[in-house]
This record gives C-alpha cells, sequence and structure tokens, in this order.
C-alpha cells in the first residue's frame, strides 16, 4: 500500500513566447520544474516509476492560457502558500504558477472535471471594416455546425453543444475580440482559432493575425 | 538591443516545432547590456545541437567572464529557414536575438564532416561572406572547433580560425586575445596576426594551403607556427562541469544532466580518431563527479543522468562513484545512464548498479567478428568475454542486447565478415540458453553495422577507403551470413559514408568542393533522407577532383599529409607503429592499466595520465 499522499492542484499561465509550447511541451517542463523545487513529489508504482502529476485539458501549440491547471501529489504536506512560492521561483516566467490549493483526493480528475474553456481570440487586420467581424462570426455560429478536416477526415461539431453561449465580438478599427465558451467533451475540442479564421476566410481577411488565449477552465455548473 | 524577436515571432506560427526558436529556457544565459558578444552555433537542428556538451561548457565558461556574452544559434529547420529569407530576417542568436553577423565572435563546432553544408547554411543566413578572404573589420571572427577542426582543411575557406583541441581555457584566450585587438584598433589582418599565436589557434589563411600532397607551411614573415599543437585540459577537476545548465522545453537528443566524468581513452582501438585525439586520459574524482551530478539534478530537475565519457566504466572509482549517486538519489524516479560498457561481468556489474535491476538494454561493441580482426584493430575482446558477459546479462534477467560492428577494415576478407554472422549466432544461442522459455518472446537483439571510414590522426590514416561498390558486395556477404531469425540488423548507409572518407582525409582543395554542394541545394547532409550522392559526385567533379581515388588510394608513410601541420601530441612514428603492430595482428595495451605505451602525447603536451583512484585494473 502506498503512503498517504497530498493533491495540490496548481494553476498557472503559458504566456508570451511559451504559448508556441506543446501540451506535451508544457507538462514537461512543470514536471522539471516541480523537481527543481525540492519538494517531495510522489512517484507512481510501477516498472517505470513517474512523477505522479496530471495535467487539464490540452492547449495547442500558439495557444496561450491564463489559468492552466495540473495536480500533483505530494508525499509530504507543505502549506500551500509555501509550494507556490517554491514553484514560482523553479518556473520559467512564461508558466509562472499564480495559484496553489489542496484539493480532495476523491475530487474527479482535471480533464474530467474542467469541460468548459472560456477563450478570448484576439484579430489584428488594418483593413477590417467595423462590424464586419461580427457579422462573419455570426454567419459561422448561425449556421449550428462547423466542419474542419483534419487528418484526412471531416470532423463536424454541432455548435449548440460545442459552443452553448454563441460567440461574442468587440470591435475596434483594424481589431477585433470574439470571446466564446467552449464546451469539451467525448466529441473532442472545437478549436477556437479554427473557428475565427473560417469567419476571417468568408470576409477575405486570410491575413489577418489570430491570437488565442484560454482565459479560464471551468467545470459545468450543477 | 532588440527587436529581433518580432520579426521571428509573426514567421512561428507557419514553422513545425517552433519551440526552436523561442529561447526563454530555464538556465538561457541573458546579458543585454555585454560589450562583447559570442554566437555558438551547432552546425544542424535545436534537438541535435541542444545534446551537444561542447556547447554548454563553451556557453558556461564564456558566460563568466565579466562583460562577455555567450548565446546560442543553431540552423533553422528548412522550412523556417525558408520563412527567414522571405521575410529578409538573418539568422538571429536565441537569446537577444540580434544578427549573428553583429556578433564579435562566431564559434562553430564541427562534430561530423557531413555537417559541412550546414556551416555554409548558416553562415549565408547570417548574411556573413561565406568566404574568410571576403570578410570586412566588422564582420565576426568565424572560428571552428570540435573534432573535425583537427583535419581543418577541407573547410580553412570558411573559417577566419580554428581551434585545434580542447576549449575550455582555449576560448578565454581567444576572446581576451581579440579584445586586445579591439582595443588596439586592429584591422582584420593585425587581430588575425594576434590570434594565430594563442596556442592550438591555427588560422589558415597565415598558411600556404594543404593539398593532397602537401600540407599547409607557414606564409613568409607571419611568425606563425609551423606546427599548430592541440590546446589540453591539463586537469578536467579544474574545471567544473556546468551547475545549471540550459533545460530544453522541446524533447531533445540525450535530454538529460550530464557529467563528462574522464576524457581520453587509451584503449587504443585503431580506428577510433577520438581515442588517439584526445589524450591522455584524466579522470574527474569521485568526489567531483558526484557533487556536480547531484547539483545538476538539483539545477535543472532532470529526471535522468549520464556520465559520459569515451569509456565510462574504465573509471577507477566508477563503483564508488554509481554506488554513491544511487544511495542520494533512491526513490526520486532518476535513472542514471552509461553511454559504453565494457565486455566482461564488471561492465554488466555496473549496468546492475545503475539500473536495479535489467529494465533497459545492454549496448556492446565488439567491432569485428573475428578474432583476427579483433586484434588487427587491437579491440581487446575475445569471443569468449562476450559470450561469458552475455551468458551473466541474460541470467541476470536482461532481454535486450545491442552490438556494434564495423565492416571495411584493414585487411578484412568476406571470413571475417561471416565471422560477424557466426558470432552473432553464439550470442542469440547463449542468450536464448539462459533466457526462461517463457520469456524469450521479449528478447530483441539488435546488430548495428557501420561501414569504416579512415580518419586524420589515427593509425589506419593512411589506409585506403573501399570503393562503394565493395563496400555494397560486403554488406551482401554480411546479409546472407546473418541468423536469419531474432535479430534486427541495421547499417550504416554505403553512399554517406564514401562522402564521409572523402571529405574526412581531404586538403584545402574540397572547399569549392563543400560549397558546390551547398549551392546545388545540400544541407542537413547528416540526415539520410536529405543526403544525395548525386549531388556530392557533381560537385567533385566541378571542382575536377575524383573522389574515389582521394579515398582509395593509400597513402604512403612518411609523406605529408593535409593535416600534418596540426599535433595532437601522439607522434606519427607512434601511429605508423601501430600501423604496422595492426598489419601483423599484435596487440598494443592500454597505458592506463600496463604502463606507458610512448605514444607520445604526455611530454609532447606537458600533461600526465590523471587516475582519480590511483590505479585501475
Amino acid at each position: 500500500m502506498a503512503d498517504a499522499t497530498f493533491r495540490l492542484r496548481v494553476t498557472y499561465g503559458k504566456t508570451g513566447r511559451l504559448r508556441f509550447l506543446s501540451h506535451l511541451e508544457v507538462a514537461h517542463s512543470c514536471e522539471r520544474a516541480v523537481r527543481r523545487t525540492g519538494l517531495e513529489y510522489a512517484v507512481t508504482q510501477g516498472f517505470n516509476p513517474r512523477m505522479k502529476i496530471a495535467f487539464g485539458p490540452a492547449l495547442p501549440v500558439g495557444s496561450a492560457g491564463l489559468a492552466e491547471s495540473y495536480d500533483l501529489w505530494l508525499r509530504r504536506l507543505v502549506p500551500a502558500a509555501e509550494t507556490l512560492e517554491m514553484l514560482r521561483a523553479a518556473t520559467p516566467v512564461g508558466l509562472a504558477p499564480v495559484e496553489a490549493r489542496y484539493v480532495g483526493d476523491k475530487e474527479p480528475s482535471l480533464t474530467a472535471a474542467m469541460t468548459l474553456g472560456e477563450y478570448e481570440v484576439s484579430v489584428e487586420d488594418p483593413d477590417m471594416g467595423p462590424g464586419r467581424l461580427a457579422e462573419a462570426v455570426a454567419d459561422v455560429v448561425g449556421s449550428g455546425s462547423f466542419a474542419i478536416e483534419h487528418k484526412g477526415a471531416l470532423k463536424v461539431y454541432d455548435l449548440a453543444i460545442c459552443l452553448p453561449e454563441g460567440a461574442q465580438v468587440s470591435e475596434e478599427p483594424g481589431r477585433g475580440t470574439v470571446r466564446m465558451v467552449i464546451h469539451m467533451g467525448a466529441w473532442g475540442s472545437l478549436r477556437p482559432e479554427a473557428l475565427v479564421r473560417e469567419a476571417l476566410g468568408r470576409m477575405d481577411a486570410n491575413a489577418a493575425s489570430v491570437a488565442v488565449t484560454r482565459v479560464l477552465l471551468r467545470p459545468e455548473e450543477g | 538591443m532588440t527587436g529581433g524577436w518580432e520579426r521571428v515571432e509573426p514567421l512561428l506560427s507557419h514553422v513545425e516545432r517552433p519551440a526552436r526558436y523561442i529561447d526563454s529556457e530555464f538556465g538561457a544565459v541573458h546579458r543585454d547590456d555585454a560589450s562583447y558578444r559570442v554566437a555558438l552555433l551547432y552546425p544542424d537542428t535545436y534537438e541535435l545541437g541542444m545534446a551537444n556538451q561542447a556547447i554548454a561548457i563553451l556557453y558556461d565558461r564564456l558566460n563568466a567572464v565579466d562583460d562577455v556574452a555567450a548565446e546560442r544559434a543553431f540552423v533553422p529547420a528548412a522550412d523556417m529557414a525558408a520563412a527567414l529569407r522571405q521575410s529578409g530576417t538573418p539568422l538571429l542568436t536565441l537569446e537577444s536575438a540580434l544578427p549573428v553577423s553583429s556578433c564579435d565572435l562566431f564559434g562553430i563546432t564541427l562534430p561530423y564532416e557531413l555537417t559541412c553544408t550546414n556551416v555554409l547554411e548558416a553562415l549565408d543566413l547570417a548574411g556573413i561572406p561565406l568566404h574568410a578572404a571576403d570578410r570586412a573589420d566588422a564582420d565576426p571572427l568565424v572560428i571552428g572547433g570540435g573534432p573535425c577542426a583537427f583535419d581543418p582543411e577541407p573547410l580553412a575557406e570558411f573559417f577566419d580560425a580554428f581551434l585545434i583541441g580542447e576549449g575550455e581555457e582555449a576560448v578565454l584566450d581567444i576572446v581576451a586575445s581579440h579584445r586586445a585587438s579591439k582595443a588596439e584598433g586592429l584591422d582584420r589582418a593585425g587581430t588575425l596576426l594576434a590570434l594565430a599565436v594563442v596556442p592550438g589557434v591555427y588560422v589558415p589563411s597565415l598558411y600556404e594551403p594543404a593539398t593532397d600532397s602537401s600540407f599547409a607551411r607557414p606564409r613568409a614573415g607571419t611568425g606563425v607556427p609551423p606546427i599548430v599543437l592541440k590546446r589540453v585540459l591539463r586537469d578536467l577537476d579544474a574545471v567544473r562541469s556546468p551547475a545549471s545548465p540550459i533545460v530544453p522545453f522541446m524533447d531533445v537528443v540525450h535530454d538529460r544532466a550530464t557529467v563528462e566524468v574522464l576524457r581520453g581513452c587509451t584503449r587504443g582501438c585503431r580506428f577510433c580518431q577520438a581515442g588517439m585525439v584526445y589524450r591522455p586520459v584524466r579522470e574527474r574524482s569521485a568526489d567531483s563527479i558526484v557533487r556536480d551530478a547531484l547539483g545538476q539534478l538539483r539545477c535543472t530537475g532532470h529526471e535522468e543522468l549520464s556520465l559520459t565519457s569515451l569509456s565510462t566504466t574504465d573509471h577507477s572509482q566508477i563503483e564508488e562513484v554509481l554506488r554513491r549517486l544511487g544511495s542520494a538519489l533512491r526513490g526520486r524516479a532518476v535513472t542514471i545512464g552509461l553511454p559504453s560498457l565494457r565486455v566482461d561481468a564488471f561492465g554488466v556489474a555496473m549496468a546492475r548498479l545503475v539500473g536495479e535491476g535489467a529494465r533497459g538494454g545492454l549496448t556492446f561493441a565488439p567491432e569485428a567478428g573475428t578474432q583476427r580482426m579483433r586484434d588487427v584493430v587491437n579491440k581487446n575482446v575475445t569471443e569468449d568475454d562476450l559470450v561469458a558477459t552475455v551468458r551473466t546479462a541474460f541470467e541476470g534477467g536482461w532481454r535486450r542486447l545491442k552490438l556494434y560492428f564495423m565492416l571495411g577494415l584493414p585487411t578484412e576478407t568476406d571470413d571475417d565478415i561471416r565471422g560477424i554472422g557466426t558470432l552473432v549466432e553464439k550470442v542469440l544461442a547463449v542468450a536464448r540458453e539462459a533466457t526462461p522459455p517463457a520469456q524469450r518472446g521479449g528478447m530483441r537483439i539488435a546488430v548495428s553495422v557501420s561501414t569504416f571510414v579512415p580518419k586524420a590522426h589515427t593509425p589506419f590514416q593512411w589506409e585506403p577507403q573501399l570503393t562503394l561498390d565493395e563496400v555494397r558486395h560486403r554488406q551482401q556477404v554480411l546479409r546472407e551470413s546473418m541468423p536469419r531469425k531474432g535479430v534486427e540488423l541495421h547499417w550504416h548507409d554505403a553512399e554517406v559514408s564514401f562522402v564521409e572518407g572523402a571529405l574526412a582525409r581531404g586538403g584545402r582543395e574540397l572547399s569549392p568542393v563543400i560549397e558546390h554542394a551547398w549551392r546545388a541545394g545540400g544541407g542537413f547532409d547528416a540526415w539520410t533522407e536529405r543526403f544525395s550522392l548525386r549531388r556530392w559526385l557533381e560537385a567533385f567533379e566541378a571542382a575536377g577532383i575524383d573522389p574515389v581515388a582521394l579515398g582509395s588510394s593509400p597513402r604512403v608513410v612518411g609523406a605529408p599529409l593535409p593535416w600534418s601541420h596540426i599535433s595532437t601530441g601522439v607522434s606519427e612514428d607512434y601511429l605508423a607503429l601501430e600501423r604496422e603492430r595492426a598489419l601483423a595482428g599484435t596487440p598494443t595495451t592500454d597505458c592506463t592499466f600496463d604502463g606507458c605505451t610512448d605514444c607520445g602525447a604526455c611530454p609532447e603536451l606537458g600533461v600526465d595520465v590523471i587516475l582519480a583512484g590511483g590505479s585501475r585494473g
């Protein structure tokens, strides 16, 4: 029987240049940061022992996140505020932890629990006319479904399920922001960038720069 | 001074693996206010270059110097290189994103002959004139080092200077010399003249070119040394292993903490360039290995530690080191790797110490299939050693084994090649015998066969290289002699080895060949899928050089060689004697076990063998 462990939930950002990291690169870098702290982490049983750590839903290469999470199992209870200090000191700035708290061992995993992602997609294009982005996004969302080709196969998302709250657009000259909540589940995880790119395509603005930030991950209510 | 990053960032959404280009890793050093800037280039992609120990050591050493910044540069992959060219962005250093061309010194390590086209790619992307002769005072000094600098002539046109030998102390001397020249306001010619008297530095423009029939000699009036003697670090313990090397975000080759436990190897394999050019053996002490290893693991958070060298299990205190590390790292899910194992029970015992069981695979290098052939190359391993060692390993629970052999060694006959098959068959039988029947399905035996390429500064430097047709014939003999089942056979591409051989022993006449190959689309030639024999043959033809004659004709002992002006400390007489002993099948002992063999390195270099535990054996 393994000794008692303490499940620490760490919330961190993926910002600046480090948004270009893949999910695996982020996970690997966070594990190494944990090792650098000297915290006594739990190790998995079995043939190839590894640090006991579990990450929330993946963010693609290029997307930033302000409140990403991982659960880390510790062998010794260290005050959460202290662990946060230690982790901050050991982590590259672009992956800096912002919160650490203990959660019950019976709580569902991060990937099972955190099924809603709040996104902000910033679009910049000097030629973009007023109101056009809002119109194009409404056009895409209004169609009810969204199809993308992935590795040769067509994947169709039902927007009533994937995008339960629709998309909100705010615009300024030459730029706009699209806010949306993505519902992730067995059907996959719709990429906000793909949806916005589709809207930009419809308004002939393929050259626009698009920056995606996941602002928050949260569980479904009720 | 910033601005470069703003040019790179928009490109990153369109290239593969952008983590190669973003810097910001834990351990990266940023010294924006330094007045002297060095760009260190590994001539391949980030994920290969980050494994390179020379770059890590020089980065650490140079960044410790007041007012000096050392930054990294790598060769961008084809997609990024195209994006840079299209957007008019030059090659930038990672740390400050400044153009490499704005640095004071551009240091390029030369790990392998076929990275030569990538050197030109890097210079071109950087906007630095390819030819040293075309560079202006404002251009960085382009200095090469590493294994291929021991025969620098093929790349001589492209480099302002080469450092021959070990860099820990020499790079500091080079930087000091360059800064002094700058302070004095010397022009490029004056700067190079001053640099040429730094021990270990070779400035090719100050020498009459070497060709395949004569070596480079000092130009009249330059006062530069006729023979450039390699630099050597007297005591490895005098320089700590990098305490907190950069921790890559992305998966790189050899992604682990690394402590070099000893330098040099005097086992004396006659084909091995590293064994000849890095003499003498100098061991780090057990205390400093353990201190540096634990410190580096703490600072980097790596989950794997590698104790590197040419022959780690020969370290006189290796058992103590492994026991101390094992107890210090218990329960932390850190694995320890040994890159090379001795073919004996001791090697297996050491593997057991780091493995806490038999999880990983074992790798041995018998190199040749018959005792006669092993005596020729001085690989002091018998068939009984190998068979007994494999039995011990498989009885001890190991199930995976990798064996390294070479094809095309001097005096090799078809019988020697068939001997590889016979030996592998015996190994396979013993391994099977030692494995309970229920577990035999998990057995994996891999055999990797490379093609012998004669290298400069070895006893085989005078030997001809096999022609392509002959290599193909011998590979066929090998294939036919291998057991039909139970062995995975891999071999090195014969065409790549052929070009490697032509480049490995050439003179300055090869510079145009390399340039032609690069201009014709060459680059990443060390990657089999990017290599094109046709492109190289055309490049040789354009330069009027017959690569077959260059590689395949034997050279005369005593006649000048294109690298005769470069000395590793090992005397040419010793190499010639070793060649004679090879042809007679007479083994030579290892001076760290059985006393001096008079290779000349210690007296010539003014250093001694250092065995941390006092003796080996």
